[in-house]
């Protein structure tokens, strides 16, 4: 699976709901796999995806909320998953493309290609649904929250999807206002 | 918007503390994402004991602050952060490539180290160049001169800040917060 294919397979699982992405490749990624008003592109912020994920998860309940962050972005700002622990909003969900490199500055290693593991870290922190997925139809699995079994066991949702990488050949518009415009516009008022 | 407080309970933290909650609710804040500080914890303890319908939300690093405010602001709410002066500088990527670029607004409210009273030489580079910093990136600042101040001080820019979609500061001395 590439990060291209993982991106389609969110996308498709979306519905309603708010993606938002971590710049770089992530952010070109979500743009070509299905360009929607309620996507929010990120251009900089380096880690930060999956705090405006859970500040937008805790603003609109009513609303699933997925952020598509990287394995170095994520490593950037790991206290966000002892935030997620301790908050926990069930509507969030919050996929890491783990391709083991910073594919966007030239494919530079990360840790996870030396054993770090970010699942570990979100249920060490207390993320209490977590999964760690190779193909698309186990991130598809693991997406369905709606699932019977996972009823159970309400709480924010971390994937760790192992990818390849797919070099991006599109990108989004980057005029950050009318990223958020539209995006504000899409969801409407609280 | 509903008046707060709620409670009728008579305060029993400093004056100061009191007008910064009244002005963060005048100006309709009711999310305050917040990292904490000593001079800080009477805030918190006010809108914990008297504003019901404030949210708070503790974050582990400033930055992290600011990009969980941004996602309450684009989802509706009209977020403050409170942040110790050291703390914005673990902030500014966030600032400069998230909260203004995309003209998301918040109005951080600041508790200074490193002027008048400061006893840690630790926390005086940052305190000093602070306002400096914010010059340089347009950020409008208001420093809370006194405790009858701090209400009209807070609640004015933290509306100017909502209504222009611009982020802004106020800044709280060591002057105000540890007077006794």
């Amino acid at each position: 699976m590439n990060r291209l294919d993982a991106t389609r397979v969110i996308v498709r699982h979306a519905g309603d709901g708010l993606i938002v992405s971590s710049l770089g490749h992530p952010t070109y990624d979500l743009f070509a796999a299905g360009d929607r008003p309620r996507n929010f592109y990120t251009w900089g912020s380096m880690g930060l995806a999956s705090s405006i994920a859970l500040g937008l998860a805790i603003a609109r309940p009513e609303l699933r909320v997925v952020a598509i962050d990287g394995d170095g972005s994520l490593l950037m700002n790991l206290g966000s998953l002892a935030t997620i622990g301790m908050l926990q909003p069930a509507n969030l969900v919050v996929v890491v493309m783990d391709n083991e490199e910073y594919a966007t500055t030239g494919g530079q290693r990360t840790p996870t290609a030396h054993g770090a593991d970010l699942e570990a870290a979100g249920r060490a922190m207390g993320v209490r649904r977590t999964a760690t997925v190779e193909s698309e139809s186990e991130l598809a699995a693991a997406f369905d929250t709606e699932r019977p079994d996972r009823r159970q066991a309400r709480g924010s949702l971390l994937i760790v999807a192992k990818v390849a990488e797919s070099a991006p050949t599109v990108k989004p518009p980057l005029d950050c206002v009318w990223i958020k415009n539209r995006f504000m516009n899409a969801m409407g008022p609280a | 918007m509903t008046p707060s407080p709620q409670s009728q309970a008579p305060t029993t933290g400093p004056s100061w503390a009191e007008g910064v909650c009244r002005g963060m609710c005048d100006a309709g804040i009711r999310d305050v994402v917040y990292v904490p500080d000593n001079p800080l914890a009477h805030v918190l303890r006010e809108l914990g004991d008297r504003y019901a319908d404030v949210r708070l939300t503790l974050a582990t690093r400033e930055e992290e602050a600011f990009g969980i405010a941004a996602g309450l602001y684009l989802g509706g709410r009209k977020p403050a952060v409170m942040l110790q002066s050291s703390g914005v500088g673990n902030s500014l990527n966030a600032l400069t490539s998230l909260l203004l670029p995309y003209q998301i607004p918040t109005v951080m409210i600041v508790s200074m180290r490193g002027d008048a009273g400061e006893w840690n030489s630790a926390q005086v580079p940052m305190g000093r160049a602070l306002r400096a910093i914010l010059d340089s990136l347009a950020i409008p600042h208001a420093t809370v001169e006194s405790a009858d101040q701090a209400c009209e001080t807070v609640r004015a820019a933290a509306a100017t800040a909502f209504a222009t979609r611009l982020v802004g500061a106020c800044l709280l001395p060591r002057r105000l917060t540890t007077a006794s």
